[in-house]
């Protein structure tokens, strides 16, 4: 056991910090509050994904002959917390690298790694999810949007929802009921949606901060040809789980820094850092800092030894969501007041991405993080199957096929 | 002994919800988000129903009703999330009947019964979570005094005639001044607030004539703003007993008809029972703060149990609503949808009021001096 960079991480670590350096200016916490639309952001990711792709930092965790470092999750964990002091956007990726080029990766043909992962990588697609339902959300594998055959290919109806950046997107990774006949987890197929193939209708969803990060996605009678399924016919349940676990492993992973800094520097700026109960909720937000930095450090080291990490990762992805909550909560506490104020309105130009209103913005999203990628509720089931090794939930729908299933 | 409504307040009750639950609807919310934040039609209508002069004195055209009544309409309103100026405007109008020299203030008292002037009051100040320690200042002049200093966040400023302004005297001690919106010297910048109800910022460099002060100043005076303080929040924790109640309504309506893994969402026993929770702690915070209405009603000492129902209809007002927001799933997360409505009162409330862990420390001071 070893706490802290090996010599062979520093000497990592302080490359990066040279590189990013030499190409990012550092983020000034004291700066005035920058306002940004979503499209704005979404430029600058790309401009961003670029540059580090261009410099070989983009991928860092992919096999070198996808284009990627060839590097270790720990290495790739070291980059992003570097990288967070750094006055650079990289959420519009977070689909299309952390999602979809590990699935690619894994269960990809030669062809397809060859045409999505290079655009990819250099920051020119970028990926949406099209997997939860209006009827299916929690239980992902009901999903009805039908797939059926048609010369050269498949034709897809139906509907999708939660779509983060749908509006942006060049490329999606799409869940389609291919055999209705079959028990739910046994019908479905996994495609590459080409988002300008004709059908696609999206409608963005605002949410209560003003912006609209998700989308609806309606899909009527769109072609998608055979080069573009993923693993085989009826197999898209399997191909999906590399996808969901590396969401999970993504939800929970980030930066050391975990919000808490920023979290005393506003105590300190309102002269609110006297106050004992303040001081209580400084000093909780640092235990749960803490603790998430050594369950994340313990889910990288089972990574990077090529482990598939345990249940820690559900652990990890629950505390992390009750430590967004609780940071916001005492945050809204140190702000008092103030933190009603804020333009939150769907009409609002643009939207205050630093500086205190984020605090409330974080509060108010904090359901988001309890939801996305598999609720709390889902979290503990699985923790209880396996970590505590109980049964599983009696399931009414198990073993039935599909077809019967919508029509109770 | 008994915890029971009377036959007129369960009346009071009923018409209140009776006329908000006709009137409010998800259309007329979204209008009025889209315009100017508020329903002046519902106010009208809560008005000629004689709601909001239910609290005023029969000289003015009231009911003479007190803080009690007042309570049962604020969960109405909280129930149907109607965007009117209730708690400001009757909150005021009693402290303006309570302390200001009799017979002064009946043209506006008047016109607050009719429904035709809103009032409110300036109460919060940033960062400091003490109330009754106003951030701005009174200095005497030949007829009265010159108020300086700024309130962020006066809920209806700008569709107020007047704010009742708590200030701090040279010597420690405070009063509260009726300072008339429209005059030299008040100066409304807009706000954006979290539920989306109008607010503005204020800022005063201004003279306010003696038979504007509410009280005498001195330590006396002190008790006004405390009774502004006290009547507020007990009336903003009304309202979010109803909001809690309105929030968990429709989630139990939600949980019951979504289908997840062939069985409704209530079947999961991790559903039910975070749903359950819910309603206990909205239980408790609707006789708390039924409680502190009352004993303000009565003219008793209500300072630990404004406190107590302020603590519950913060912490306990946001797990409710944080719960019901949860138990939507990504549902709630579309503003087409309009559980998230719950969720933005209910945070706002929460900072409003001042947050949870305040509310902790003024009862530990409490405690501590008796």
């Amino acid at each position: 056991m070893h706490i802290g960079d090996t010599p062979q991480e520093a000497a990592f670590r302080a490359e990066a910090r040279a590189w990013l350096e030499a190409h990012a200016s550092l983020r000034d916490p004291a700066a005035p509050a920058q306002e940004m639309d979503l499209a704005t952001h979404v430029g600058h990711c790309r401009t961003w994904q670029a540059t580090l792709a261009e410099h070989g930092w983009a991928g860092i965790t992919w096999p070198a002959e996808f284009g990627g470092r060839g590097g270790s999750a720990i290495q790739s964990a070291i980059f992003g917390e570097e990288q967070a002091r750094f006055d650079v956007a990289t959420g519009a990726f977070a689909v299309g690298i952390g999602m979809v080029g590990p699935t690619l990766i894994a269960h990809g043909t030669p062809d397809q790694q060859e045409r999505f992962l290079g655009p990819m990588l250099r920051g020119d697609h970028i990926w949406c999810q099209l997997f939860s339902e209006p009827g299916a959300g929690s239980d992902l594998a009901s999903l009805g949007t039908r797939a059926e055959r048609t010369d050269g290919g498949w034709i897809v109806n139906g509907q999708k929802v939660w779509t983060s950046l749908g509006q942006f997107a060049d490329w999606g990774i799409l869940l389609a009921r291919t055999d209705p006949t079959v028990p739910k987890h046994a019908g479905i197929t996994y495609f590459c949606l080409d988002i300008a193939s004709s059908g696609i209708e999206i409608r963005p969803l605002t949410q209560i901060t003003g912006v609209a990060h998700f989308n609806e996605v309606f899909l009527t009678d769109v072609f998608i040809p055979d080069e573009n399924v993923i693993g085989s016919i009826g197999d898209g349940w399997s191909v999906a789980r590399t996808t969901l676990l590396s969401e999970r492993s993504f939800i929970g992973s980030g930066t050391g820094q975990w919000g808490v800094d920023d979290l005393i520097e506003t105590a300190r700026r309102l002269k609110r850092s006297d106050d004992p109960v303040v001081r209580q909720g400084l000093a909780a937000a640092v235990c749960r800092a803490r603790t998430l930095d050594y369950l994340g450090l313990r889910l990288r080291t089972a990574m990077s030894q090529g482990r598939m990490p345990g249940p820690e990762m559900y652990v990890m992805k629950l505390a992390y969501a009750k430590h967004w909550a609780a940071t916001a909560d005492t945050a809204m506490a140190i702000l008092g007041m103030s933190a009603s104020l804020g333009d939150f309105s769907p009409t609002a130009a643009s939207h205050h991405i630093e500086g205190d209103d984020r605090w409330p913005s974080m509060f108010l999203t904090q359901y988001a993080i309890r939801l996305g990628g598999g609720t709390d509720e889902v979290q503990r089931n699985i923790i209880g199957e396996q970590a505590l090794g109980l049964p599983r939930e009696p399931a009414a729908d198990r073993g039935v096929p599909w077809k019967e299933l919508a029509l109770r | 002994m008994n915890f029971d409504l009377t036959e007129d307040q369960q009346v009071i009750a009923d018409l209140a919800q009776q006329i908000l639950a006709g009137s409010m609807d998800v259309d007329r919310l979204k209008a009025a988000e889209r315009g100017s934040g508020w329903d002046p039609e519902v106010w009208s209508a809560l008005a000629e129903a004689n709601l909001v002069s239910l609290c005023l004195p029969e000289t003015v055209g009231g009911s003479g009703m007190g803080a009690i009544e007042l309570a049962l309409v604020a969960e109405a309103l909280g129930r149907n999330l109607a965007p009117v100026p209730l708690v400001p405007t009757v909150v005021t109008a009693m402290a303006v009947a309570e302390f200001a020299e009799s017979g002064t203030h009946d043209e506006l008292l008047a016109g607050v019964a009719d429904g035709s002037v809103v009032l409110t009051s300036a109460l919060a100040s940033a960062g400091a979570n003490d109330p009754l320690l106003p951030g701005v200042r009174a200095t005497p002049t030949a007829n009265g005094w010159r108020l300086e200093g700024s309130k962020p966040a006066v809920p209806y400023a700008a569709e107020a005639a007047a704010i009742a302004v708590p200030a701090q005297l040279p010597n420690g001690s405070s009063l509260v001044a009726l300072v008339r919106t429209g005059t030299d010297g008040v100066g409304l910048a807009p706000e954006k607030t979290t539920n989306h109800q109008p607010a503005a910022g204020l800022t005063l460099d201004t003279e306010v004539s003696t038979a504007d002060v509410l009280g005498t100043a001195g330590d006396e005076a002190a008790e006004v703003t405390r009774w502004l303080y006290e009547h507020t929040v007990a009336a903003m924790c009304s309202i979010q007993v109803g909001v809690a109640e309105g929030a968990l309504a429709m989630t139990s309506s939600h949980v019951t008809d979504r289908q997840q893994f062939g069985r409704p969402l209530s079947a999961f026993q991790a559903v039910t029972q975070r749903a359950a929770d819910a309603w206990i702690t909205t239980e408790a915070m609707r006789v708390t703060s039924r409680n502190a209405a009352w004993r303000l009603g009565a003219g008793l000492d209500a300072r630990r149990d404004v406190a107590v129902a302020a603590w519950w209809a913060t912490d306990g007002g946001q797990k409710v609503v944080t719960a019901c927001q949860h138990l939507h799933g990504g549902i709630g997360a579309d503003i087409d949808y309009p559980v998230h409505r719950y969720f933005l009162w209910g945070v706002q409330n929460g900072t409003v009021l001042g947050a949870a862990s305040a509310h902790l420390a003024r009862l530990g001071g409490l405690l501590a001096r008796s």
